[in-house]
């Protein structure tokens, strides 16, 4: 099994507000690499001598192993000015960073995981959503996804029906499209950034583009820690730890349609550093 | 594993350490385990992982007779089957979605769990009583060895057997016998015995 598929794709690989000249040392699947500014103050990336490819968007550094055929992804809607852009740091995850995306596009584990938060016991129901992968832009998108929140956002007064977009732009990235309590009609940004470090390790970057004028960014941060930990709980004790593509060994329902749509997009595009391809 | 192996009968847990309503990890050498109690005190045992999504089952609740997996509440009865899916609480969960029951047994306050049915009961140690377990980074043999050539044998002046079980090559889970109706002062001594042995044998393997 190649990973050059992968290898060709953009991860993140740090905070561009947090790039120092000493360089942090750091990995991408299984590569040193190390972090930081040139001598001219430019973010750059260095894998063992030799320099890799750069981009800066949505406040991280992004780069690459090879050779990307295309531009990192963008999110348009993530440029309105008055978004509060949230850099909320890193979690590191023993797990495969495609566990990590999957997790990331569930909501039926709401109510069991983030309990009285994003969900609650007695409003466990998944309704049919809309699944597709979008031919021109190649991308996975799950829309009219719906579910009962009693804390949606850091900015939520109380219960609300959340409307959900999500979107898998690159093989460890997505993008969650959240109604925006204190904005009806405009969307929440929340975005899951995904850096493999090895394919049972992974640093975790979320990024947020926020309407709340009331939320201090602490808050907005804590928010956001509080249910990635509790999504950390989980990750770190599925077994197997790859991500089984073999559809015979793990038992989806209708509430998975995103991923298995997810699965199925990975297995065509041969993104598999991560995933376990046959049983073991 | 063997096919007779994996008809044996492995010491799981301390029955006393299973609260009834609760679900703890343990290990046969065939894989993780879950071992969980109804709400009423049956003890049942399965496969340490969910058809769903893989999640720990051991990370789970029980309330009355079932183990719900923590991840998205999937519901397992007392024959491994799968009884409710949340998501889809009007969908008769599938009779193939199973977590893989296991034979269970206790005997000397020990709880036993086998790969597939023994066909006798586990062996009784007459007149002795599990006091505690401990994982130890050892074999079975180098543990006996330390424990003075033997699996019968003695911990701070309390007579005592210790029943082991090989979880993976350098992993072994102990639980150590003591006397029925010993006092609370030779139960801490033996204890403490206990923990001295476990760095005796890991400092000489």
């Amino acid at each position: 099994m190649s990973d050059q598929a992968m290898r060709d794709a953009w991860f993140p690989v740090g905070l561009l507000s947090g790039l120092t000249r000493a360089g942090t040392a750091s990995m991408l699947m299984g590569e040193d690499i190390t972090v930081g500014l040139d001598d001219t103050g430019a973010p750059s990336v260095d894998c063992g001598g030799r320099k890799l490819p750069t981009v800066e968007r949505f406040g991280h550094l992004w780069t690459s192993l090879g050779a990307p055929e295309k531009d990192l992804f963008t999110i348009p809607e993530a440029d309105h000015p008055e978004r509060t852009l949230v850099d909320v740091g890193v979690v590191r995850v023993k797990c495969s960073p495609l566990r990590a995306v999957e997790n990331f596009l569930d909501i039926a584990h709401f109510p069991f995981v983030h309990t009285d938060i994003l969900g609650e016991e007695d409003h466990p129901e998944v309704n049919n959503y809309k699944v597709e992968v979008r031919k021109d832009e190649d991308e996975v998108w799950a829309t009219k996804v719906e579910f009962y929140q009693p804390q949606a956002a850091a900015s939520a007064g109380g219960g609300i029906i959340t409307e959900y977009m999500y979107r898998v732009p690159a093989p460890t990235c997505s993008v969650l499209y959240k109604t925006c309590p204190p904005r009806p009609g405009e969307w929440d940004v929340i975005c899951l950034f995904v850096q493999p470090l090895t394919e049972e390790l992974c640093d975790v970057w979320p990024w947020m583009a926020l309407f709340d004028d009331t939320s201090t960014i602490t808050d907005l941060i804590h928010f956001q820690q509080l249910i990635f930990l509790q999504d950390r709980s989980i990750l770190e004790n599925q077994i197997p730890k790859k991500l089984p593509l073999d559809p015979a060994l793990e038992t989806p329902t209708r509430a998975d349609l995103t991923s298995v749509a997810y699965r199925r997009w990975l297995k065509r595009h041969d993104y598999t550093y991560g995933a376990q391809l046959v049983a073991e | 594993m063997q096919a007779d192996e994996r008809t044996q009968w492995v010491p799981a847990a301390v029955s006393t350490d299973i609260l009834d309503g609760t679900v703890v990890p343990a290990a046969l050498p065939t894989g993780p385990i879950a071992v969980w109690r109804t709400a009423s005190g049956e003890l049942h045992a399965n496969g340490d992982r969910c058809p769903h999504r893989g999640m720990r089952l051991s990370h789970g609740f029980v309330r009355g007779n079932s183990l719900s997996c923590i991840y998205h509440g999937w519901r397992y009865g007392r024959d491994g089957g799968c009884e409710h899916i949340p998501a889809h609480p009007g969908l008769e969960p599938p009779k193939s979605i199973n977590c893989g029951p296991l034979p269970v047994a206790e005997a000397n306050g020990v709880v036993w769990v086998a790969a597939q049915a023994p066909e006798e009961a586990p062996a009784e140690i007459e007149g002795f009583e599990a006091l505690k377990s401990m994982l130890f980074c050892a074999t079975p043999a180098a543990i006996a060895e330390a424990a003075g050539g033997a699996l019968k044998t003695e911990l701070g002046g309390t007579p005592a057997h210790l029943v082991t079980a090989e979880r993976t090559p350098s992993e072994t889970f102990v639980v150590a016998l003591v006397p029925t109706g010993t006092d609370v002062a030779s139960k801490l001594a033996a204890a403490t015995a206990l923990e001295a042995l476990r760095r005796v044998t890991e400092s000489a393997t």
